[in-house]
């Protein structure tokens, strides 16, 4: 019995390291998924939403690991600024007008799936 | 629009020469410029920036706020810190936005929240690319929608923009009724027959009487329709363009300057079955204008016989799918624009003489010249107040110089009694905008009962209305 858990729990825990990123997902989900917070959903809503929960728009679409994985490894701080500032074809504060940094930090996180960074 | 070959053309330019000399000579050698210079991201007092959708205009607003309701917006105008600035999706070029004092966002104010009929009660929070689908619920669509669908209603109505259609008036031509918060904080209902000199001034108003909350607006059916695009020498573009605006119930072209040119798209309504649109194929299109500037730039004859061939041979696109999902088109690239609205019989004229200044003066311009057509209506400070127009919009890349189109561009319109776009590139203000709107005194009588102080006017504004305070 012992046994079993051990290659078990090894088991797990290979399939963990190995892991591939979730697929993306699909059209349908994108355009559902929103952020848990009211507040910041609202304001997700009038403003990322319109083209990130869009496939084909040239934003990297919510919660896409492999399109995120990419951008935060440029850090935080990169992409906050990108926000704020505008970034080829992202506008400048996302079109969101009334967004503070904290607000644009918290997005950031939910898009790329990285709600846990927020803890 | 175009195959795999245009990206070949734009990709491959900027690999031959990156191979010689990095990223530093590609731009150097290709015409490429690097990003505009970045305003500081928070301000001296640590204020947030604020930037428009093309980068050109900002500001450091001292308050933002966002009112839940009609309510907390009136009680926030009465005591805001001045100018008072609404503000939208920031698509406008013009610096109707920009504060240092509040700006004020109608996102949380948004939404379909009544029917009289077939008309329904919006407010002007609401995207333009989410009323969509929410009229669509009810089997309703808006007549008709502009280029782009990111923009609020709210700055769409307060601007005049328009989409294309010889018998379809620009968005606020939908507009049966609208309520207006004050700088007081005072609460106007107005309609035709109900504060009817407060609608005709308001319906068109750059933000400037108030905050407009709600609008009751005038549907159509939600058909779909058949959308097709292709090409054609500009010169054939140019002489079906009147036949094609009386045939079809959407039609515009692009003028392709450097490439002898013009992409048509026109939709009229069908029962056929749903053919959706397919990826967005505008932007390899744009990618290959640029690779052919980049890498021809220097001899118009050799980049117009280039893009002949490379362009000339692409399969027309058809799709069918209801309007809303149709006759909007998503805009990666950004741009600067300007956009004139002609009288209907100098609209061709001024576009032939826009072309060839572009090719004659200006090898760096590669976006396409979009040309439209609007019926007329009655809103006083409408560009299509009078008469039908025909319109000309001029692009400028981003990264690119854009003074051309006010040193170049700008007197061509002029010259052909042309009205500028409230949200786009002008330098009109004052007496010359007195001059070409007959009812502009009657315009500046209702903004000053409305606002009497001038709380709504930032520097822009007084400038443009040709006001002191």
């Amino acid at each position: 019995m012992r046994r079993a858990l051990v290659l078990t729990a090894a088991a797990l825990l290979l399939a963990a390291c190995g892991a591939k990123p979730a697929p993306p997902p699909t059209p349908e989900q994108a355009l559902a998924l929103r952020p848990a917070d009211a507040r910041l959903s609202g304001l997700y809503e009038t403003s990322c939403h319109a083209c990130h929960a869009i496939p084909g728009t040239g934003a990297p679409l919510v919660h896409d690991r492999a399109a995120w994985d990419v951008r935060w490894k440029q850090g935080e701080a990169t992409l906050l600024d990108h926000a704020i500032q505008g970034y080829n074809a992202m506008p400048a504060t996302g079109q969101c007008a009334t967004c503070t940094p904290a607000d644009f930090q918290a997005l950031i996180q939910f898009m790329a799936g990285r709600e846990d960074s927020a803890k | 629009m175009i195959s795999r070959r245009g990206a070949l053309i734009a990709g491959g330019t900027g690999a031959a020469v990156v191979a010689g000399g990095g990223v530093a000579a590609y731009k150097v050698a290709t015409g490429d410029k690097p990003e505009p210079p970045s305003p500081p991201s928070v301000d001296a007092q640590g204020k947030l920036l604020w930037r428009n959708w093309s980068g050109v205009q900002h500001a450091y607003p001292a308050a933002r706020l966002a009112p839940k309701d009609e309510g907390e917006l009136a009680t926030a105008l009465k005591v805001a810190q001045a100018p008072i600035r609404p503000v939208g999706a920031g698509h406008s070029f013009t610096a109707l936005a920009p504060t240092n004092g509040t700006l004020i966002s109608l996102d949380s104010i948004s939404g379909v929240v009544g029917w009289e009929g077939d008309e329904a009660i919006v407010r002007t929070g609401t995207r333009l690319g989410a009323l969509g689908p929410m009229l669509a619920e009810k089997g309703r669509a808006l007549p008709n929608l502009p280029d782009i669908n990111k923009q609020s209603l709210g700055g769409a109505l307060g601007t005049a923009t328009h989409g294309t259609g010889a018998k379809i008036q620009a968005m606020h031509g939908s507009v049966t009724g609208l309520r207006l918060v004050t700088p007081s904080g005072k609460v106007i209902d107005a309609d035709a027959s109900k504060n009817p000199e407060v609608f005709q001034a308001a319906r068109v108003s750059l933000g400037s009487l108030g905050v407009i909350t709600q609008v009751r607006i005038a549907t159509s059916a939600n058909r779909r329709l058949r959308r097709r695009v292709w090409l054609e020498p500009f010169e054939d573009a140019v002489a079906k363009a009147e036949e094609r605006w009386a045939q079809h119930r959407n039609f515009e072209f692009y003028a392709v300057p450097f490439t002898g040119l013009a992409a048509n798209i026109s939709h009229d309504e069908t029962d056929d079955p749903a053919l959706p649109r397919g990826p967005d194929q505008d932007t390899e299109f744009l990618q290959a204008l640029r690779g052919l500037r980049n890498l021809l730039g220097f001899a118009t004859p050799l980049r117009k016989a280039a893009a002949h061939a490379l362009l000339s041979t692409a399969k027309p696109e058809t799709a069918v799918d209801e309007g809303w999902k149709l006759l909007s088109t998503e805009r990666p690239v950004r741009f600067n624009e300007m956009e004139f609205h002609l009288p209907v019989e100098n609209q061709l004229k001024a576009l032939q003489e826009v072309v060839r200044t572009i090719e004659k003066e200006r090898p760096d311009v590669f976006f396409p010249i979009e040309v439209r057509r609007i019926a007329p209506d009655d809103a006083w400070l409408s560009p299509f107040q009078g008469g039908p127009r025909g319109s000309v919009a001029v692009h400028a890349y981003y990264r690119d110089d854009f003074t051309f189109l006010y040193e170049l561009i700008e007197p061509i319109f002029r010259r052909y009694d042309g009205r500028p776009h409230w949200g786009k590139l002008h330098t009109l203000n004052g007496g010359q905008l007195e001059a070409i709107y007959p009812r502009w005194k009657d315009f500046l009588a209702v903004r000053q009962e409305l606002d009497p102080e001038g709380r709504m006017l930032n520097p822009y504004l007084k400038g443009l209305f040709g006001l002191s305070y």
